[in-house]
């Protein structure tokens, strides 16, 4: 393929079967995104957002459709194909920081690393560098319990980032945070962003939004809106 | 794989997470390996001790008796009652008929006997042994000083006794002087003519605390008619014809107890191999024994375990989807939570074999035997203690390798 994108989803949906209900997630996705895009997905609570960065992330997998990340369909992969993609292509950042509380900020950026089977000297100097890319080369000893939420967040930054993936996402990386320390944070994804990460914001605040370049629009599984932010903050 | 110090972390707090379930749990596992590490190598250290006990009798010696020396059931006990008593005059018969190629010692013997020296008397637990000239060839006492028996006291009833230690320092406490001295056995008189050399004690049990006396002598004072009994012991004097003596004396003592060629031995023959063979399986009662109870110790551990990591795997949900969200591929989750039970389990099972050993070296030293701490046991109880860890260690762990990571993630 020639002008190969990072994702590509076609009549992409996901159903939830309960007893009694049926609920559509998502309907009838159908985006493309390029390589070092900045996107935010936002939508008001329940219009599907985590579902599709679910399925963006190669956690979850589709009811239908299909879908193409860096030009592989993903679609029909299992689920240890799917952790080797997460692991090297995927880097996630989570609104409760979703760190490992009783390993040290070290331990728990190596985790990927331990993965990807990357030695334990080199994955002890990546985590290193790592943590000094988000500012936390004064914090690298501590447990995650010891720090503020906006030290967490950039654990959980470092930790995405560590292993180099082609994607970024995060999943309302500010909503544990103040609007002072929430900014500091999308500074940050600013800058991974001009160092030529993709990265993928998934928010239902208008403001957070307004940090990416695209902003695309869900409302009850359906993608309603998706234009080109013309004043991206930081950026 | 992580480092295996972050594995027995995670283990260790899985245990901090469930302190009261866990000791249980650890306990069992302690107790059913502690169980099989220690009737291991207790009977091990027995079987050891009986054969060097044996040993020591003499290779080439075998045992006439009229009953079995160890009966295992019930079953057999009526035919070997009603059998006819080994008698002095059979004892007699068969020392002339086998003389050009056995030494055939005759011997009695019975245990709750009084023995006193003026106002000095021993509690009434005196074993009283009934024998001859040839005992001393054939057993491994020593006389200390005196003589030994000689045939003309057995043939002309002499009352003399050789006295053991454990009796010596009851009743002679500070008198060196002893032989000539007059002594009563349940109020019989009897002459010292030697002493026995101390032995100490084995499974317990004192060695010292005998008496030797003419076989004529017990015989007649000490055991009713109907209690003739001698055991025969038959040394060989030529060990390489040892297998041909055997058969040899096993006929004459068929003629001697007139028993007609269709007839089956009425007496039972022991050799030194047939007696530690009987020893053995006494012993591998007691193993299997320790090791059935041990097992079903470790199955209410595994279950127990098992239990624990399913708890474990609950409270770690998230973290286990974290794990996975990084790249965790299933296979390396069921590693990781095995891993943990084995440490879990090992720990159970290295105390239970410290346990053990301690506790096994402890009672072998008590009962006098030689403690030896068996490897063979320990290794083994580590071995299950793995494979414990492997069995309950597996459905948790693959549990936890299912769970679908988006809602681990999202668990609370
Ligand atoms: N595992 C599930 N089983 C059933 N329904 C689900 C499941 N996960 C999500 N849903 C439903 O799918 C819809 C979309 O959920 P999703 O979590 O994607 O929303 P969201 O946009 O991330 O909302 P929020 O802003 O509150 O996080 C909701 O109606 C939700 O109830
Ligand atoms: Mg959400």
């Amino acid at each position: 393929m020639n002008n190969q994108k990072l994702i590509l989803t076609e009549h992409l949906s996901k159903i939830y079967k309960m007893e009694s209900t049926i609920v559509a997630a998502l309907q009838d996705i159908n985006i493309s995104i390029d390589y070092n895009e900045y996107v935010s997905i936002m939508g008001p609570s329940g219009s599907g957002k985590t579902t599709l960065m679910s399925i963006l992330g190669c956690l979850d997998s589709p009811s239908s459709g299909s879908f193409y990340l860096d030009g592989v369909d993903v679609s029909g992969l299992d689920d240890d194909d799917l952790a080797v993609i997460r692991n090297h292509k995927i880097g996630f950042v989570f609104q409760t920081f979703n760190l490992m509380p009783r390993a040290n900020c070290i331990k728990n950026v190596e985790l990927p690393l331990i993965y990807a089977g990357v030695p334990a000297d080199e994955r002890h100097e990546r985590a290193i560098k790592a943590l000094q890319n988000v500012g936390l080369g004064d914090r690298m000893y501590h447990k995650p319990t010891e720090l503020s939420g906006g030290q967490r967040q950039r654990v959980a930054i470092a930790r995405a980032l560590v292993n180099n993936p082609s994607l970024i996402f995060a999943d309302e990386p500010t909503g544990n945070l103040d609007t002072k320390t929430g900014e500091e944070i999308m500074k940050l994804f600013a800058d991974l962003w001009r160092n030529g990460n993709s990265i993928i914001l998934v928010t239902h605040e208008e403001d957070i939004a307004k940090h990416a370049k695209r902003i695309i629009k869900l409302r009850d599984g359906l993608v309603i809106d998706d234009n080109i932010n013309p004043t991206p903050i930081y950026i | 794989m992580e480092k295996f110090y972050d594995i027995i972390h995670q283990a260790f707090d899985s245990i901090r997470s469930q302190k009261l379930r866990a000791f249980f749990t650890l306990l069992s596992i302690a107790i059913g390996v502690f169980a099989i590490t220690f009737s291991g190598s207790l009977t091990n250290s027995i079987d050891s001790t009986v054969n060097a006990q044996i040993e020591s009798l003499g290779r080439y010696t075998f045992f006439i008796t009229k009953v079995p020396a160890i009966q295992m059931g019930g079953n057999d006990w009526f035919k070997y009652r009603n059998r006819p008593e080994i008698s002095y005059r059979q004892y007699l018969d068969l020392q002339e008929k086998t003389e050009d190629y056995a030494v055939v010692t005759g011997s009695a013997k019975s245990t709750g006997f009084t023995v006193k020296f003026g106002d000095l008397e021993t509690d009434p637990d005196v074993t009283l042994v009934g024998t001859d000239h040839n005992f001393f060839l054939t057993s491994d006492l020593e006389i200390s000083n005196g003589r030994a028996l000689l045939q003309s006291d057995i043939e002309f009833n002499k009352n003399f006794a050789i006295v053991g230690n454990d009796i010596l320092v009851k009743i002679f406490p500070n008198n060196p002087d002893v032989i000539g001295k007059e002594i009563k056995i349940d109020n019989k008189p009897f002459t010292i003519i030697g002493t026995l050399k101390p032995k100490g004690a084995l499974l317990g049990q004192s060695q010292d605390n005998i008496i030797i006396i003419p076989l004529s002598q017990f015989l007649t004072k000490f055991s009713s008619q109907w209690e003739q009994d001698v055991v025969l012991i038959v040394k060989a004097n030529n060990p390489v014809e040892f297998s041909y003596i055997l058969d040899e004396t096993i006929g004459q003592m068929r003629i001697i107890r007139n028993l007609k060629p269709w007839q089956d031995n009425n007496f039972e023959v022991q050799t030194n191999e047939s007696l530690s063979d009987q020893f053995g399986s006494l012993t591998g009662y007691l193993t299997y024994f320790g090791v059935f109870s041990g097992i079903i110790a470790l199955i209410a551990a595994g279950v127990g375990i098992t239990n624990i990591m399913l708890i474990t795997v609950k409270e770690r949900t998230r973290e286990i989807g974290i794990r996975k969200a990084v790249g965790a591929k299933k296979r390396l989750i069921v590693l990781q939570f095995v891993s943990e039970t084995i440490v879990l389990t090992l720990l159970g099972g290295l105390f239970g074999t410290i346990f053990g050993v301690v506790v096994g070296g402890g009672l072998g030293i008590f009962v006098g035997t030689s403690f030896t701490i068996s490897v063979k046991w320990v290794l083994i109880s580590l071995t299950i203690s793995v494979l414990l860890g492997l069995a309950s260690g597996v459905f948790p762990a693959y549990k936890a390798a299912s769970l679908d990571p988006v809602d681990a993630l999202r668990y609370e």
